[in-house]
């Protein structure tokens, strides 16, 4: 499997460290047990296409927002997670 | 109190052997390791890239590289190391940590990385087929010309790879950055990889 790096270009695997589920959001400070229990622990299985955080550490060091199908690995969208690239992140 | 002063030598130093290694005969890899440079990292603060790279301009005449490239300048090499970051690579405190700090204050945060990094230069008709047993990086001229760069991994080693000035003869010059704790490791793997293609091996103070 190959990551095409919006930084860098098409990488091997091997540079590449995985993270997991992309979706889940912070809850809010007063949101209560349950929400923060989903967030820290629950995670949904997917047979299909999920959207994944990676890392790039062996390359720019940039958190990467992946979608790919868990099926056939094949890899359909890759963006910067908020934060790569801290300057582009508000000011 | 015991007087105390550190040892300054290269992380290579007991690793380096002068001279010819691996197959006879006219060697198909050069390798030198070189010696006492200043490098910086410069990384841009939130919603400051801007700021540093007209500071970058400002101080080196050119625009310091967005995308994975090498800029030479007179005086230095600016080498793309991430979104909005870069080092750079100078002599003789041209462009220190102390020399940039100025340049840079509230755009970037500033990181010396002169003792912690390894440089070895790669030439020689077989560099590229020597890489190649390393790197998945396509280094064919076409792709990976001169000022062309990567952050990249070999043997499992974070590495700044990027195509410096050729050679005078016109062969292809690849510069590599390693983390000094690192560089032996790397330096036997690069050894193991170029032994059949002959090997000349050197150091220089020269970054060129």
């Amino acid at each position: 499997m190959r990551i095409t790096c919006p930084f860098c270009g098409e990488r091997e695997l091997g540079e590449f460290t995985y993270l997991g589920d992309a979706k889940p959001q912070r809850p809010a400070a007063d949101a209560g047990e349950d929400a923060v229990y989903d967030y820290v622990y629950l995670r949904d299985n997917i047979a299909g296409v999920m959207s994944e955080h990676w890392y790039h550490g062996g390359g720019c060091r940039a958190w990467l927002k992946v979608t790919r199908n868990t099926l056939t690995h094949e890899i359909s969208a890759v963006e910067p997670a908020a934060g790569a690239g801290a300057a582009k992140v508000g000011a | 109190m015991a007087d105390f002063s550190w040892d300054i030598r290269s992380p290579l130093d007991r690793a380096l052997v002068a001279g010819p290694y691996g197959a006879q005969g006219e060697a198909g890899v050069s390798l030198t390791e070189i010696r006492d440079f200043d490098l910086v990292q410069v990384m841009a603060r939130r919603g400051k890239a801007g700021e540093m790279m007209k500071a970058a301009t400002a101080r080196f005449g050119v625009a310091a590289p967005e995308t994975p490239k090498a800029i030479g300048t007179a005086d230095a090499t600016l080498i793309w190391s991430g979104p909005d970051q870069f080092l750079v690579l100078s002599k003789d405190g041209k462009h220190s940590i102390e020399a940039l700090d100025s340049v840079f204050a509230g755009s970037a945060s500033l990181s010396d990385q002169s003792h912690a990094r390894a440089l070895i230069s790669v030439s020689g008709d077989k560099a590229r087929a020597m890489l190649a047993k390393l790197s998945s990086i396509d280094l064919h001229p076409d792709v990976f010309g001169v000022g062309a760069a990567a952050a990249t991994s070999m043997d499992h080693t974070s590495v700044t790879l990027w195509r410096g000035q050729d050679r005078a003869d016109g062969q292809a010059v690849f510069d590599l950055l390693v983390f000094a704790t690192f560089a032996a490791s790397l330096w036997h793997t690069i050894l193991d990889a170029a032994a059949e293609y002959g090997v000349t091996i050197g150091h220089s103070e020269d970054l060129a």
